[in-house]
């Protein structure tokens, strides 16, 4: 999963509103326009306007005068009628089937809580869509087709309560829907994940394990990569589809009360000079999971137990750079290098050539509030990385690409502050494999000084001594010569403390609780002048549009190969090659330039939609990602604001209706 | 009675005496209201009502007549804002039909009951009743006690679907009453009751006005409007044909009716005598006035005859 730089709420906030406003102000005057046309068309020019004036005028006071009581009458009468056409029920029924009959295809894959989530969100999101769309678009026309409006609209509602009305029914239906089938989600994917494993083997005992010779690498009996310091090795059985490999890990420690010796997977503790040498049993995360390992009594007879799967549910919480700098091989800032189509997203680290091997070339990754607090003061925090790899020479395909960290303290007066600059830390990594990276508190370096001199070494802190200001530079290069590493800003973060996991999958289902709050005010809207099928089909054209809209707009974009609609089809109708240019004249810019017309409308278009994939967080959920409250906020305010456009929209609509047509 | 109103001047003149200054008494004013009902495409279709000139006073009980399709219930939705006027304006309460506020003050019973048929009769009342500002125990009484008077207090737990037609339109006049209105527009109050429903919602309309609100009625039972109705309109194919009170109407003023009691046969001879000598013809002593029937066929027959001919409702 890729997460995108996103703004704050508050940098969002103001541009925002403005292109809110702008739309609104927008809509409001074609509203205006298309009225005075049509009534103009109607009862003549003069007269037009004085109705139009006059729709104007009335919609104030209505707007002031809209009453809280009715809008919950109004409301109470959607739920029941909702409740009435039983759509909710099958719903239901559907989504009990998909429970049902999808355990069957989830399990079976390293990773069975991602194709859960996945599935399940997936599926709570076209189900709750779906029922919003089919209850809010039946409703209205219907009363209408119904006549049942004559006794409303006789009574001193205005419109705005009886669109507010059923936004409102529908959504407190809607969330009721959601919110149950969340829970039920949630209990059926963590009794589905929920298994233990037993050790292979006869007995379920250390026993059961073999002995590994110091310095393997790859176990001769299994064929896996051995950790360094393991000295006995083992494996569980399958259940999920997946098995577990066991290690008995060696460890040394100076001090007696090392809370380590008191953990319960510990297999053995011995004196060898004066330190403490113990041996622990661990059981090797599999996609992200593992279990809680129990030895029981002592020698080849102790028992193992393995309890329940730890790790499945995680909110990672990571913590981005402010801002990346590329610089290249001459240590000059540029965009990283360009090796291809994929430079859009990641910039690429040059590691130097067999000429100058000692490339500068890096990514600056700069941190502008690095306190403690925001990784709960731990000694040793993760640094998580997922980069991408460019070979200039094939080679080993396996071999992994060397990779250097140094951190760097950020003086807010570099003319006479020293700095402080750690020791460059190598690690290695395959293309897009997310590495994990314990970063220890305590750093080696050294102090220097403002012209570049060395003032002295030693082990510092990371957060007392570099950020002490909180601005923290960690700049990334290639180690391996002729090879390329590529990164963006999301690529590399810290992992603070994870986020409360029920908490992130409430934020998981705001985001489908305001696609389908967006969905009913748009059903609604539409269904103020236009027939059920027709609103359906609108808005499932929206849905379309609104969770396609980078692609549409990546349509849009004009500088293509081949050209735009009309420039496509006359290469199609003459069997031009795309690369082919067409023969420079009038008739070839006027094609061009119709097409760039056509195109850039057509992006319009897409703003008129949700950008429904802003407001989907279910990826981050499948992912394990703590969901940024930013983010939570956007959404919700991009879900006020078209709440608020489509209210209006429904509200001049209706009231400038004739009811009783 | 005046003919042709002839429009423009007497037009500006009512606008401007519309709002600032508007007078309580006249509770409704169609003011030269003319609606055409057009297809998609704005072509003209049918022009269902033709430059209607009208005044509904305080506590009258106001009936409009005519033949189906002359324009009775597009009057009525004119007046309530469910329509928009093609010229013309319609003003109630010394607003414009459109304003919603106005509604607070009026009862709507449409032709035919448009009600939710997943509500219950208790339901129905209740949910009306909270689209107006009253307070919840009040609306819980006046729920009750309309569902008492309509006679529907052993349904008033059924779903309205399984109600008949009459028990709808008792309902339906429920509705339109639950805010106690100060004018009621009830488009064919009786139609679908029973002679005993037909005889209570009369004595409804005449406690109505009674209490001093206003009735705006239209029917084609002539006999419920002549029992009832102060004043009457008639409209035929749009165009307002009579427009008076109900005993002027009927009153066939080249005809003398003269009732007495006791009176012996001699003195009913000399009067007769007394009639003859003047050049009086003699005719009967029944039938003192003619009724609403009579009055209402005349009309369409003359108007299918001479088309065109129109009164104006100022004069009434
Ligand atoms: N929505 C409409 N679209 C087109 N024409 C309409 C519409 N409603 C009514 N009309 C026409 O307008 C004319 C007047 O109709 P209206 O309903 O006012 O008659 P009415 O006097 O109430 O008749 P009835 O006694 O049958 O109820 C009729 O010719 C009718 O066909
Ligand atoms: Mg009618």
């Amino acid at each position: 999963m890729v997460l995108e730089n996103f703004p704050t709420f508050s940098e969002w906030f103001l541009p925002g509103l403005v292109l809110f406003g702008g739309i609104v102000l927008a809509a409001i005057l074609l509203g205006l326009f298309v009225g005075y046309v049509v009534a103009s068309f109607r009862h003549g020019p003069f007269e037009a306007f004085y109705i139009v004036a006059q729709v104007v005028g009335e919609s104030v006071p209505d707007f002031l005068g809209t009453s809280p009581r009715r809008v919950m009458a109004m409301a109470r009468l959607a739920v029941k009628e909702a409740l009435r056409r039983k759509v909710v029920i099958v719903a239901f029924v559907i989504f009990a089937i998909l429970l049902l009959f999808g355990q069957w295809f989830m399990g079976g894959t390293e990773n069975p809580e991602k194709r859960f989530m996945n599935t399940i969100m997936f599926g709570t999101q076209l189900l709750t869509l779906l029922t919003v769309m089919l209850i809010s678009s039946f409703s209205l026309p219907e009363d209408i087709k119904n006549k049942t409006i004559y006794t409303i609209v006789t009574k001193p509602v205005r419109a705005t309560e009886i669109i507010l009305g059923r936004i409102l029914g529908f959504g407190f239906l809607g969330t009721v829907l959601l919110a149950l089938m969340g829970l039920i989600s949630f209990f059926f994917v963590s009794r589905n994940l929920d298994h233990t494993h037993a050790v292979v083997g006869d007995t379920q005992t250390i026993a059961s394990l073999t002995a590994i010779a110091p310095g393997t690498e790859i176990s001769e009996t299994t064929g896996k990569r051995v950790s360094p310091n393991a000295v006995m090795e083992g494996e569980t059985n399958v259940e999920l589809g997946h098995s577990h490999r066991l290690e008995v890990l060696e460890f040394t420690t100076d001090s007696d009360d090392d809370p380590n010796l008191k953990a319960p997977d510990i297999v053995s503790v011995e004196d060898v000079d004066g330190k403490k040498v113990f041996r622990r049993l661990v059981c090797l995360p599999v996609g992200g999971h593992t279990h809680q390992v129990t030895v029981s009594g002592t020698g080849n007879d102790a028992k193992i137990s393995l309890g329940p799967a730890i790790g499945y549910f995680r909110a990672r919480i990571p913590v981005y750079a402010d801002s990346v700098t590329f610089l290249n091989r001459d240590g000059q800032q540029d965009e990283g290098t360009n090796v291809g189509k994929e430079s859009s997203y990641r910039g690429f680290i040059d590691g130097g050539n067999a000429r100058q091997r000692s490339s500068l070339a890096r990514a600056i990754f700069s941190y502008s509030d690095f306190t403690p607090d925001r990784f709960q003061n731990a000694d040793v925090i993760p640094l998580e990385m997922t980069l991408g790899v460019f070979r200039t020479y094939k080679g080993d395909m396996q071999k992994r690409v060397t990779g250097g960290l140094q951190f760097e303290s950020v003086p807010d007066n570099p003319e006479v502050e020293n700095r402080f600059v750690s020791e460059i830390v190598n690690f290695e990594t395959n293309e897009y494999q997310l590495q994990i990276r314990p970063v220890s508190r305590k750093v080696i370096g050294k102090i220097v000084a403002p012209d570049g001199s060395f003032v002295a070494e030693g082990e510092y802190d990371l957060f007392d001594d570099f950020a002490a200001n909180g601005k923290l530079n960690l700049s990334l290069s290639c180690r391996d010569v002729n090879q390329y590493l590529g990164v963006a800003r999301a690529d590399v973060y810290f992992r603070a403390s994870d986020d409360v996991y029920w908490f992130n999958y409430l934020k998981g289902y705001v985001g489908i609780w305001c696609q389908m709050m967006i969905i009913i005010a748009m059903a609604v809207a539409f269904s103020t002048f236009l027939g059920t099928p027709i609103v359906m089909l609108g808005v499932l054209m929206m849905m379309v549009v609104g969770f396609f809209t980078p692609f549409i707009r990546g349509l849009t974009a004009a500088d293509r190969d081949g050209g735009g609609p009309i420039e496509s089809f006359i290469r199609i109708v003459t069997q031009k090659n795309m690369q082919v240019n067409l023969e420079t004249g009038v008739a070839t810019t006027l094609i061009k330039e119709s097409d760039n017309f056509v195109s850039h409308r057509m992006g319009d278009l897409t703003y008129l939609a949700p950008n429904f994939k802003q407001l989907d967080f279910s990826s981050f959920l499948t992912y394990g990602y703590s969901i940024d409250n930013q983010r939570i906020l956007v959404a919700l305010a991009i879900t006020l604001a078209f709440c608020i456009g489509l209210t209006l929209l429904g509200y001049f609509s209706l009231k400038t209706r004739e009811i009783a047509k | 009675m005046a003919t042709d109103t002839s429009s423009s001047e007497t037009k500006t003149s009512k606008l401007e005496q519309t709002n600032p200054d508007y007078n309580p008494n006249i509770v409704i004013e169609a003011q030269n209201l003319t609606k055409i009902y057009r297809d998609f495409w704005g072509r003209q279709k049918v022009r269902a009502l033709n430059a209607l000139d009208l005044e509904v006073k305080k506590g009258e009980i106001f009936g409009l007549l005519g033949p189906n399709g002359s324009g009775k219930s597009t009057t009525i939705k004119l007046l309530l804002g469910l329509l928009f006027p093609t010229s013309g304006r319609a003003v109630v309460f010394g607003e414009n039909a459109t304003e919603v506020t106005k509604n607070e003050r009026i009862g709507y019973l449409p032709e035919e009951s448009y009600l939710y048929k997943f509500l219950t009769a208790e339901e129905t009342l209740d949910f009306y009743g909270r689209l107006f500002d009253m307070p919840s125990e009040v609306r819980k009484e006046r729920v009750q006690k309309l569902i008492q008077q309509v006679g529907l207090g052993h349904a008033k737990r059924r779903q309205l679907r399984e109600y008949s037609k009459g028990m709808t339109r008792r309902i339906g006049l429920a509705q339109a009453l639950i805010n106690d209105p100060d004018l009621v527009l009830l488009d064919e109050p009786t139609s679908g009751l029973d002679p005993l429903g037909t005889r209570e919602m009369k004595d409804m309309i005449l406690k109505l006005r009674d209490e001093g609100k206003t009735v705006v009625m239209c029917s084609h039972l002539l006999g419920d409007v002549q029992d009832v109705c102060d004043r009457i309109a008639i409209l035929y194919q749009g165009d307002l044909k009579e427009l008076g009170r109900v005993d002027s109407l009927l009153q066939v003023s080249d005809e003398t009716s003269i009732r007495a009691k006791n009176l012996p046969a001699a003195a009913q001879e000399e009067i007769r005598e007394v009639i003859k000598k003047h050049g009086g013809d003699v005719i009967g002593v029944e039938n003192p006035k003619s009724t609403l029937e009579e009055l209402f066929l005349q009309i369409v027959r003359e108007s299918e005859q001479r088309p065109g001919q129109r009164v104006s409702g100022s004069d009434s």
